[in-house]
């Protein structure tokens, strides 16, 4: 018995999770058409994830692209964890997008332990939405309920790709409180979504 | 934090400090280690709000603006996906077996006896032409175009080496088309490995390679059978020492499930084939 046939911790699958988690399976299996259905599900998102960090539409395609084969290749692992499929596959075209605008960047030291990581670690987690009927309207309303500065480091580490140290350094704000913003502003957005989505 | 070379052990209270930028993905390669190092051992329990912040970052996705990617993104992933496959040797063959007609056999190992296939044979192929089996024919093409050429390189054949992909980039022009037809054709051993499209008018274009040469007056016949099974002559063409050659023809039906195929006959216009046939393969529509 895998994870997959476990209920989900936050809310009961949609139909659209059941085939999502039943193409996982079928890529696990080494079935490409599985791949082929996710990728027709998920591709504008996934794209459009990608090219909003990048801002460079071969670099998101390189993103997207690798973004989907870390999903074929790591299919059985996704049934150890939780959450959406879609919320772990757009996962990793974040991870994906911000690792390549920080090594565009010329001056982003790059950690010598990341490229010894194995695949594997560099896969992002699998995080339970906070809800099945987030909308762009509630999430933007969340966000912009949010104290301006709580906003900007929210926005300058997804959008931007930017660490902790280079928000702090950007916004010249110590590095403690721009973690505490970060927090704090994710605490306050899912406070809001809770509440919008009941 | 990041100063020290070596990973740093974070407490549970610095950790917690860390979780709106770890969920984010905002940490460098360095902390976000060390926290995951936390994390697996006994404190996973500590950090429930974890898995609630990145619950939260997940919805930033909604915020982002839509832009369709290009088309041939999906071509280059599948592609990819399909030679990942392959070179795993795994499920590929598994998965073949239950969705791939044998006719479009990676040209590398292919596995069907040459023989014209019988009426129940071709609606069988027809049948089991799933969505998944022209994934498998762009990892075709590839390895022909890239291994083609490289065994070409390999014997120092330059210009039969640029013949050679300029006939395949002819065929994948064809293939691009809409409603255009796909065909990887294989023999055995590897003989006749290949790849054919044909567009909605019924023109052909054949790019093959792994022939040997032919000498005298003999050529290498290209059939079509369609629906009622009977084999229709094309054309014929010689092969050089480099074993390689294009072909074009027209006139063809426009069907899926037509099979393309090629024989070794003693001259040119054979009317019948002379068996055994050399390579074959199916033309099935290139969906997506």
């Amino acid at each position: 018995m895998t994870s997959a046939d476990q209920p989900l911790p936050l809310r009961a699958p949609s139909p659209v999770d059941e085939a999502d988690r039943a193409a996982l399976l079928r890529m696990a299996e080494g079935e490409l058409a599985a791949l082929e259905d996710l990728y027709d599900r998920y591709k504008s998102m996934a794209y459009s994830i990608a090219y909003r960090i990048t801002n460079d539409a071969t670099l998101a395609e390189d993103v997207v692209q690798d973004a989907f084969l870390g999903a074929w290749r790591n299919a059985a692992r996704y049934m150890e964890g939780r959450g959406s499929v879609k919320t772990w596959l757009l996962s990793i075209v974040h991870h994906r997008a911000i690792d390549a605008v920080r090594r565009r960047r010329p001056t982003t030291e790059l950690p010598d332990m990341e490229t010894a990581l194995p695949v594997a670690l560099t896969l992002p987690d699998v995080w339970a939405e906070v809800s099945a009927i987030l909308d762009a309207d509630t999430v933007r309303s969340a966000l912009e309920a949010l104290s301006e500065v709580q906003r900007e480091a929210l926005e300058l580490a997804y959008f931007g790709g930017l660490t902790q140290f280079e928000i702090a350094e950007r916004t010249g704000t110590p590095l403690g409180t721009v973690k505490s913003r970060m927090r704090l502003g994710l605490l306050a957005m899912r406070r809001s979504l809770e509440v919008g989505s009941t | 934090m990041s100063g020290s070379d070596a990973m740093p052990e974070l407490t549970c209270d610095e950790v917690r400090e860390m979780a709106g930028a770890f969920v984010l993905g905002a940490l460098d390669a360095r902390d976000e280690a060390a926290v995951r190092a936390h994390l697996a051992t006994a404190h996973a329990d500590a950090h429930s709000e974890i898995a609630e912040l990145g619950g939260v970052v997940a919805a930033f996705a909604e915020l982002v603006p839509a832009v369709e990617p290009p088309a041939g993104l999906k071509a280059r992933i599948m592609a990819a996906a399909a030679a990942d496959l392959e070179a795993r040797g795994g499920p590929a063959a598994a998965t073949g077996a239950a969705a791939v007609p044998a006719g479009v056999a990676v040209p590398t190992a292919p596995a069907a006896p040459v023989a014209f296939p019988t009426a129940e044979e071709r609606a069988a192929r027809r049948a089991r032409t799933s969505t998944g089996t022209w994934l498998l024919r762009i990892a075709a093409v590839l390895v022909i175009a890239a291994l083609g050429g490289w065994n070409l390189l390999l014997q120092g054949d330059l210009s039969a080496a640029r013949s050679y992909q300029q006939s395949v980039a002819v065929v994948l022009d064809t293939a691009a088309q809409p409603g255009s037809l796909t065909a990887v054709l294989a023999g055995e051993g590897g003989t006749g490995a290949g790849l054919a499209a044909v567009d909605t008018k019924g023109n052909v274009a054949l790019a093959i390679r792994n022939l040997a040469p032919t000498s005298g007056t003999a050529v290498y016949e290209a059939w079509v059978i369609a629906s009622d099974g009977v084999p229709v002559p094309l054309g014929g063409f010689a092969v050089g020492k480099d074993g390689t050659a294009s072909f074009g023809a027209s006139g063809l039906p426009t069907a899926s499930g037509i099979v393309l195929a090629l024989t070794l006959e003693p001259g040119p216009g054979a009317k019948t084939p002379t068996l055994p046939i050399v390579s074959k393969g199916v033309a099935t529509a290139a969906s997506g």
